[in-house]
């Protein structure tokens, strides 16, 4: 994906995740995250993304 | 600045002095159009307001001579870095190369700008500007605007002008007493923008921080300018009282606690202080008649990304060239309107852009605060998301959508030089050898570049001779393309020839393969001229 596509799917996510509400995102991302998951090639770029994901909130607090 | 009294009637007449005004003034100067400037203040602005000035906004400085002074002056820049807390999450380039004539920006205070764009006026046409006197109202009759103007002791007098041109800023008053208002919205986000003098060694570039250890979840950004002084913008929290927030009681501290986080320990004192929220404000049509719109009184962009002074600088060239045909007798009225066309699709071009970078920079909601603190963790390991950061520096608009676009016949490799698109920039060597730049030949007369490798017929040449246009000769004999330049960015195969035709205002009007100048005269005067 370009960075001008990037940019365009980011601002319409985040006027998504504010029509769904707060009480709502955790859900709706992790939707969101199954689909995207379910179309990459394989489980272990899947998984890499994952345990980065989580190494950020771990290290950055 | 000497006072002289305003005469009875004017070929043009711009209300508002300030940089948008002033370039106005002295472009028509350069086609011969007498005009005079209605200043409502007396002297040039307080306060540095608009610092970053873009390439295109230096290359139509170039046309006034006002160009040498701003970057003798200014301090010119090509990138800058972002930070989450204090982990560099994103260093970005604006393009830029060795071959350059101007970089992507220069950082200059507003009333230095406004002092060379002056000082540029007064070499053309000298005691054009009336400093103190306030524009009140604007009546239009079919052939002329009567235009109600209020002298410095308080009487007035009534000025007939062929046009008007309105360049008295966000609170215009001429868009006011012609009933007019800007349509759009603004978000709530507000920042404080500070001018502090400090000492730095600091290179040039632009500096963002979201939630620095300084300011916990502010952002700020920082850019030098001139006379060792820092810009600093900082959100301020949503709870906070905006008048309070100015009070340098409750900024020194702020910015005290920033300059001590990023190592910048010589005193300092502050300067100015303002507050700010973005706005996308615009009217719908630019030109009402004998008026026209340009700068500040016919739109309002956000601050992030630099688009207000750079796009009505940009607006300025569009229209002084088109008007000043008019008044000359050497294009339809037609033209002006695609004035309004041109720069109404520009405004909406960078309010797209400049929304997309508040929405960054001052989150409207908690979704897009959310989003960015996603994107600001992974940037730090993920530089896949790191573009989301980038700024969106002011670029050059593309009038796609201008009825004056010749639309190309022929297969072209070039996208940069379509029909709407600023004519790209070349280096070039003249026949002495000395580099030329293919932009200093915009800004003034039609271009016509030729690009022919084998040596043009005698015919040809005799013709050429007779177009109402300068002609570049870019190929064997003329300039010659050192770095093949005009070849790649204009999209010229390997022995093609072809004819570029540009505006007065560096625009690209259409392009042709081969050297069929009947075709390219014909398509020119269908457009008005």
């Amino acid at each position: 994906m370009k960075a001008a596509e990037l940019d365009q799917v980011y601002t319409e996510l985040c006027y998504t995740l504010n029509a769904v509400g707060e009480d709502k995102t955790p859900l709706f991302l992790a939707m969101l995250s199954l689909s995207l998951m379910s179309r990459l090639e394989d489980s272990a770029e899947a998984i890499a993304l994952i345990r980065q994901a989580w190494q950020q909130i771990d290290a950055t607090g | 600045m000497s006072m002289i009294s305003l005469p009875e009637h004017v070929p043009v007449l711009i209300a508002g002095g300030g940089p948008v005004g002033l370039t106005a003034a002295a472009l028509l100067a350069r086609f011969n159009i007498p005009s005079i400037v209605i200043e409502a203040d007396t002297d040039y602005c307080e306060g540095s307001r608009a610092i970053c000035m873009s390439r295109r906004s230096q290359e139509i400085l170039s046309w006034i001579g006002a160009d040498k002074a701003l970057v003798d002056k200014g301090l010119s820049w090509v990138g800058g870095r972002s930070y989450w807390r204090n982990i560099e999450v994103l260093h970005f380039e604006m393009p830029h190369e060795p071959t350059q004539r101007y970089a992507p920006m220069v950082n200059i205070q507003q009333y230095y700008l406004e002092q060379f764009i002056h000082q540029a006026l007064e070499q053309s046409q000298p005691n054009s500007v009336y400093w103190g006197h306030k524009v009140l109202d604007v009546q239009q009759t079919a052939t002329a605007a009567q235009v109600l103007i209020q002298l410095p002791e308080g009487n007035t007098q009534t000025v007939t002008a062929d046009w008007v041109i309105a360049c008295d800023g966000g609170r215009s008053t001429v868009r006011e007493v012609l009933g007019l208002a800007l349509k759009g919205m603004q978000y709530d986000g507000r920042y404080v923008i500070v001018d502090i003098k400090q000492k730095t060694q600091r290179p040039v570039e632009r500096l963002a921080w979201f939630d620095p250890p300084s300011n916990p979840n502010s952002t700020l950004l920082m850019h030098r300018q001139p006379d060792e002084v820092w810009r600093i913008d900082y959100q301020i929290r949503p709870d906070e009282d905006p008048l309070e927030a100015v009070k340098p009681e409750n900024v020194l501290p702020r910015i005290q606690s920033h300059l001590a986080m990023i190592g910048e320990t010589e005193p300092w004192e502050v300067l100015w202080i303002s507050l700010y929220n973005a706005k996308c404000l615009s009217l719908e049509n630019y030109r009402h008649g004998r008026v026209f719109f340009a700068g500040d009184a016919a739109h309002l962009v956000p601050i992030f990304g630099v688009r207000g002074l750079n796009s009505g600088l940009d607006d300025v060239s569009s229209l002084v060239w088109k008007l000043a045909s008019v008044c000359q007798g050497t294009a339809a009225d037609s033209v002006l309107d695609s004035y309004s066309i041109g720069r109404v699709a520009a405004t909406q071009e960078n309010i797209a852009y400049g929304a997309k970078s508040t929405e960054f920079m001052a989150p409207p909601n908690r979704a897009f605060e959310l989003m960015r603190e996603a994107a600001l963790r992974l940037a730090v390991v993920d530089k896949s998301v790191a573009s989301l950061i980038n700024p969106r520096q002011s670029t050059p608009i593309v009038y796609s959508t201008s009825p004056l676009n010749i639309v190309a016949q022929d297969q072209w490799f070039s996208t940069l030089a379509q029909a709407g698109a600023p004519a790209p920039e070349a280096l070039l060597t003249d026949e002495r050898g000395q580099p030329r730049y293919l932009t200093e030949y915009f800004g003034k007369e039609w271009v016509l570049i030729v690009f022919s490798q084998p040596a043009l017929t005698t015919t040809l040449r005799q013709t050429l001779l007779n177009l109402p246009w300068q002609v570049v000769i870019v190929g064997a004999e003329g300039l010659h393309d050192t770095y093949q330049q005009v070849q790649e960015r204009y999209g010229f195969a390997e022995g093609e020839q072809g004819l570029i035709l540009v505006r007065p205002d560096g625009y690209i009007l259409g392009r042709w393969s081969g050297l069929a100048l009947d075709t390219c005269v014909n398509a020119w005067q269908n457009k008005g001229f």
